[in-house]
Formats: C-alpha cells, sequence, structure tokens
C-alpha cells in the first residue's frame, strides 16, 4: 500500500505533465547567468586559462587526478585554440538563451562550463558549481519547447501549432532538487560550526574587507543584529531546503530567498552567486500562475494600447 | 502491421522510463551522499563508490561557503620580486577592497584564488604562481630572479562589546622561488 502511493506520488512529481513555461524561463535566466559569467571573465580568459595561467593544466590534473569531461585536454594547448573556445561558449550561450538549437546548445554550455571548471576548480564559487549542475539537467529538459526560436521555426514550418504541448518535468525536478539540496547542505555545514550555533558568523563575514560592496548601516552590524541575522540565515537555509516543497509555504519561502538573496548582494562582493541561485526560482513558480500572470500582462498593455498582445502561448 | 508498430513504441516507452526513473533514482541518492556533511561509513562507501563518474561528469559540490566556520581574518597576498640587478619591488594581488564598484565585479576570482592560495593544502599551486608574477614583472633586460609569497593578516576580534577595532597585520613568508630562464619565455 504505502509503496504503491509512493510510486504513484513519484510518477505524478516527475512525470505529471506540465507547461513548459518555467524551465524556459529557467533557460533563458540561466543562459543569461552563463553570458554574464563568461563576459565578467573575459579580460582575464587567458590569465586563467591560457598556456601561461596562473595555473597550468598539468598542476591543476595533479593537483585534481581522475578523468574529467575537459575540453582543455583535447584541444592543442595554444592561446589562440583557448580563446576560440571561449568565442564557442559564448555564441553557444547566446544561442541557448535565446532558444536556437536548444538541446544541442544546452550539451556545448554544459561541456564548456564544466571545461573551464575543471581547469581551475581554485576560482569558482558556490553559484559556478550550481550553474554546471544545472546545466547537466538542462540538457535533459524540453528547455526549447517556449519561448524560444526553436519554437517559431516548429510554428512557422507547421509542425507545430500555437498550443503549447504539456511536458513530462522530470529533468525540471531534477534542478528543483538540487536547489533545494544546495539550502540543505548549506544549512547542514552550517550546524557544524560554532560560529553559527552562536550567533557571531555574520560578525567575521560582514568585517571582511574583501567582500564588502556597499556600506551595511551600523545598527544591523550590532551583535543582536547579527546573532539574528546568522540564526536566520540558518533557518531560511533549512526552509527553502525542506520547506520549499510545501506548496501553501512555497511563495512566502520564494519572496524570503529573495529578499536573503538580494541583500546578499548588496553587502557581499560575489558576482553572480546570487543571480545564478535565484534564476532557478522561477522553477517553482505554478505554470498556471506564470500564465495568469502573462494573461495580466497582456490585459494590461492590451489596455493601453488598445489591441492585443500576440495570441501565441507562451 | 500498425498494431506491431503501437506494441513497439509502448515497449519502449516502458523502457525509456524505467531507465528514466533509474537515471533520477541513481542522481538524488548519490548527490544527497555527496554532498551531506554526515559522517557515516555508509556515506563513505557511497562517495567512493560513485566519486568516478561524479569526478568525470562534473557532478561534484560542496555547499560549505562561510562554514563551518567562517574566515576570522583579513587577508592578502604580496610578493617580493627581486631582480637579477639586485633591485627589488612589491608587488601585489588585486585587492577588492581597494578597486571601484565594476572593478570588482571583474577581480573577484583573484580574491577567490588568493583565499585558496593561502591554504596551505594548495602549496602545488604556488611554483606556478611565482612563475607568472615572475614573467608579469620581467623585462628583457631586467629578469626576475627570486619570487617571494607572502601572505599579510590581521586577524578579527570581537571586542568585549561586539564592536571591531582592526588587530595590526602580520607577514607571514609563504614560498621563495628561484626563478629559471625558461620560466620566463
Amino acid at each position: 500500500m504505502i509503496m504503491r502511493s509512493f510510486t504513484a506520488a513519484w510518477n505524478r512529481f516527475f512525470f505529471a505533465e506540465q507547461s513548459p513555461t518555467p524551465i524556459a524561463l529557467f533557460r533563458i535566466a540561466y543562459g543569461t547567468s552563463v553570458i554574464a559569467t563568461l563576459w565578467l571573465l573575459h579580460p582575464d580568459w587567458l590569465a586563467w586559462y591560457g598556456t601561461h595561467a596562473w595555473t597550468s593544466l598539468p598542476t591543476m590534473q595533479a593537483l585534481e587526478p581522475g578523468r574529467r569531461l575537459n575540453l582543455f585536454t583535447v584541444i592543442p594547448q595554444s592561446d589562440p585554440w583557448i580563446n576560440r573556445l571561449f568565442w564557442v561558449f559564448l555564441v553557444s550561450a547566446i544561442l541557448l538563451t535565446v532558444g536556437f538549437l536548444t538541446r544541442i546548445n544546452s550539451a556545448i554550455v554544459f561541456l564548456c562550463l564544466t571545461s573551464i571548471q575543471q581547469r581551475n576548480l581554485f576560482i569558482t564559487h558556490g553559484g559556478d558549481t550550481f550553474l554546471r549542475l544545472a546545466g547537466f539537467f538542462l540538457i535533459f529538459a524540453p528547455a526549447g519547447a517556449a519561448l524560444s526560436v526553436d519554437r517559431l521555426i516548429r510554428i512557422w514550418r507547421g509542425k507545430q501549432g500555437t498550443f503549447l504541448r504539456p511536458r513530462s518535468p522530470w529533468a525540471q525536478r531534477m534542478i528543483q532538487i538540487q536547489l533545494a539540496l544546495l539550502y540543505f547542505a548549506s544549512f547542514c555545514w552550517k550546524l557544524k560550526g560554532p560560529a553559527w550555533l552562536q550567533g557571531t558568523a555574520l560578525f567575521y563575514i560582514y568585517h571582511l574587507d574583501g567582500l564588502k560592496r556597499f556600506p551595511v548601516p551600523a545598527w544591523l552590524l550590532h551583535p543582536t543584529m547579527l546573532k539574528v541575522g546568522s540564526w536566520s540565515a540558518i533557518a531560511l537555509e533549512f526552509s527553502l531546503g525542506v520547506l520549499i516543497w510545501v506548496k501553501d509555504l512555497r511563495y512566502i519561502l520564494l519572496a524570503l530567498g529573495l529578499l536573503f538573496h538580494l541583500s546578499l548582494e548588496y553587502s557581499l562582493n560575489i558576482p553572480m552567486f546570487q543571480w545564478d541561485i535565484l534564476s532557478a526560482y522561477i522553477l517553482f513558480v505554478d505554470p498556471a500562475d506564470i500564465t495568469r500572470a502573462w494573461e495580466r500582462l497582456r490585459g494590461c498593455a492590451s489596455g493601453k494600447n488598445g489591441k492585443p498582445l500576440a495570441s501565441v502561448q507562451v | 502491421m500498425k498494431k506491431q508498430t503501437y506494441w513497439n513504441r509502448v515497449q519502449l516507452d516502458r523502457v525509456k522510463r524505467v531507465a528514466i526513473n533509474l537515471f533520477l533514482g541513481f542522481h538524488i541518492v548519490f548527490m544527497a551522499c555527496w554532498c551531506l556533511p554526515l559522517d557515516s561509513q555508509w556515506l563513505t562507501l557511497s562517495r567512493n563508490f560513485v566519486r568516478p563518474y561524479f569526478v568525470w561528469a562534473g557532478l561534484f559540490q560542496s555547499w560549505n561557503t562561510f562554514a563551518p566556520t567562517p574566515w576570522s581574518a583579513n587577508s592578502y597576498l604580496e610578493a617580493i620580486v627581486v631582480y637579477q640587478d639586485g633591485s627589488r619591488q612589491i608587488w601585489s594581488f588585486p585587492r577588492m577592497e581597494q578597486l571601484g564598484l565594476s572593478e570588482r565585479y571583474f577581480k573577484e576570482r583573484y580574491r577567490k584564488f588568493s583565499e585558496n592560495l593561502q591554504n596551505d593544502k594548495n602549496d602545488a599551486l604556488w611554483p606556478d604562481v611565482a612563475r607568472y608574477i615572475a614573467r608579469a614583472n620581467s623585462t628583457a633586460a631586467n629578469p626576475a630572479k627570486t619570487i617571494i609569497l607572502i601572505q599579510v593578516s590581521s586577524v578579527i576580534v570581537p571586542s568585549s562589546e561586539g564592536s571591531y577595532r582592526p588587530e595590526p597585520w602580520d607577514q607571514h613568508v609563504l614560498y621563495g622561488y628561484g626563478v629559471k630562464r625558461e620560466d620566463l619565455q
């Protein structure tokens, strides 16, 4: 009986067909994050990954042994080739974002992303890791089924109507599980640290000169507030890891998570980390709510201009 | 004929569904085993079992930013570059607190790299770093002869009432490297 209800719940969760709009929106946010990461890295492509980089390929292989998906071990070790790899990566990320040859480009983006991280693991942060993991599952998702050039081409060729066919969301669920796991693992790590349990952790973090971005009001740096902040971070990470699966709590937690990441974006200098993580929040939004929001937007726009927006389903 | 094609499709869908379920179950279980910081023999065994695949496919992950213990010192790296003619200069890694807002976005990787370099566990990186600094600071007329990597740090200590007063800076030699001619090519 238990087994049967588990199987039914499993099938509903992973295979009950739904609109591909959330995964398509995620594809756009994900692609934008990858493009921004590459753009920020651009001045130092060769400094980090070139033939005379800060860490050489043999050193990296000695420090992190094992067979790895890494294009740097395949392409000729010359700076022009390494530059070419980055341009291919960038073009592919742009094509993924607009949804052209989506499946192929998601595979290329994942391969390039994992390669640059394997080439130098000492400059990556959690946001990069999340992009890599989400990129792996994105390959299997129907990410080009909506809001994409691929879809427009299919409609134009008459292979598809304007109706958006629901798809099985198992790959999307894996990205959601990965995000929840990220929060839950962070929560577990923090429980192992006395500074977090005593509530002094944020005191150290907010006094690290290299991490400061914009000034934080003095009252927020008061020991009591820092204690409340440290414990709230632990509680929120637990909630975003576990309680996010409770439907009634989901939007409240997403709003709190958004606030949490935006406050970190304001105060700490960890470029792209918050945006990389926030990009996956869209996957937790009910497709029906996205449709409702879209309809409302259309209503507003048509109200203003006197004519409706495109009638193709997103 | 038509019936056979239908049954072939049903069979194929069934096989596909089983394969996807195995893929899902495998990844959920082992991703959790990999990244949850629980001490158990079973977890260690499972991590070892899955390591070759996770390392190859890029599925390894660790979510211990600022945990279990956040950094409790401000620190940065400097290098003393000693030249062939006996002169010397101090070269410093880009320090975020000395950069403008947009520069910090572009150069943040240096903060991360510098943080990792200060960990003795990563001492195998030091020769490469010394060579890079030598190349960046040499001229044909006056090449670098020696590179000395120095860690400069100041511990963060909360005062009794919880406020922060910067502590004096300490210097600690991490590594010295004698530059060879081939390092500069």
